[in-house]
């Protein structure tokens, strides 16, 4: 079964409709996924300008990682599933929309960028915890980590402009 | 007397270049909201730690002053990014907010919560561990989370909202 034949078999589903039929839904998860979007953004941004050396210089980056890290992880997964409802609410026009397309794409980068930095660089973080400048991978990490969110945000908002909600 | 000067300013900000340049370009109403927006969720990350650090539940082993000071300059240029950036959307269709009573919902909260932010709040969150101790503080924090959160919530609002008049 093709991806769009599974789309428009959701499309057709009763929660499919009453998400879509609802007066109060769309603005409540969306609401939903703009505060928990612009939350998780702000700690990212916080913990990646840790990484790049800008803010909280003195603070163990290991520290500032466990500080922040559960409430990026719930914030991850509020917006997922927000996200998730408002692409069930309308699955066709949404798989149709090359920016819903760019944005999961990027996503995916986003996510894969944080297994590499977990995998390697991270994986040592006791031994560069406190070292000024922070290594070359660790920059790296945190500027794309900036480049992929700043860039799902904008494609974000982009998805809006083509599929205005209703 | 105020209704009349907003009107002016309204009228003012409707019809001048920038208002009516952002109004009949294609891509600069999206491009500037993508500003607010990223510069949005800095400002709210960083009021979000601030309170989560005066309400005990992170950085608990961290001085309230000394986190408030390291993220102080992400929360000042983020304010000033969606304040001008907040200007320009708002210039392109001035007359349609004045119209619209979540925006005028939003424009009161987001006063009342910079005036609360840059007064009582940052003396506590400025203070000194020991001053630190009772319920004052953690009231301040829910304050600006409740402010905050409200100017974001009529935001959402002002595209739902029917028109006053």
């Amino acid at each position: 079964m093709s991806l769009t034949s599974l789309f428009v078999w959701l499309h057709d589903t009763s929660f499919s409709i009453w998400l879509r039929d609802s007066t109060w839904t769309e603005p409540i998860v969306e609401t939903i996924h703009v505060l928990s979007l612009t939350l998780f953004f702000g700690f990212a941004v916080l913990l990646d300008s840790r990484l790049l050396g800008i803010t909280m210089k003195r603070r163990r980056i290991s520290e500032v990682l466990a500080q922040l890290n559960p409430w990026l992880i719930a914030g991850f997964i509020v917006m997922t599933v927000s996200g998730i409802l408002l692409f069930m609410g309308d699955p066709v026009s949404f798989y149709q929309t090359t920016f819903f397309k760019v944005k999961i794409i990027l996503i995916v980068l986003a996510g894969l960028n944080v297994l590499v930095f977990n995998a390697t660089i991270g994986s040592r973080m006791e031994s560069w915890d406190l070292a000024t400048p922070t290594p070359g991978k660790a920059k790296a990490s945190a500027i794309l980590s900036l480049c992929f969110w700043i860039a799902i945000i904008a494609a974000g908002r982009a998805i809006a402009y083509v599929l205005p909600p209703p | 007397m105020i209704s009349h000067f907003l009107m002016w300013f309204c009228n003012w900000a409707d019809f001048s270049f920038f208002g009516a340049g952002v109004r009949n370009s294609a891509w600069l109403f999206p491009s500037i909201e993508i500003f607010h927006l990223l510069a949005l969720g800095i400002l709210g990350g960083t009021v979000l730690l601030v309170n989560a650090r005066l309400l005990g539940l992170r950085f608990t082993g961290e001085p309230v002053a000394e986190l408030a000071k390291d993220v102080q300059p992400w929360m000042y240029i983020s304010l000033g990014v969606v304040l001008v950036s907040g200007f320009f959307l708002f210039s392109s269709e001035s007359l349609k907010m004045y119209d619209n009573p979540a925006f005028r919902i939003k424009m009161a909260s987001l006063v009342l919560a910079i005036l609360f932010s840059f007064t009582l709040h940052r003396r506590v969150s400025r203070l000194d561990e020991s001053h630190l101790a009772g319920a004052w503080p953690k009231w301040a924090a829910v304050i600006s989370l409740v402010l905050w959160t409200s100017v974001g919530l009529a935001g959402r609002a002002i595209g739902y909202v029917p028109q006053l008049h």
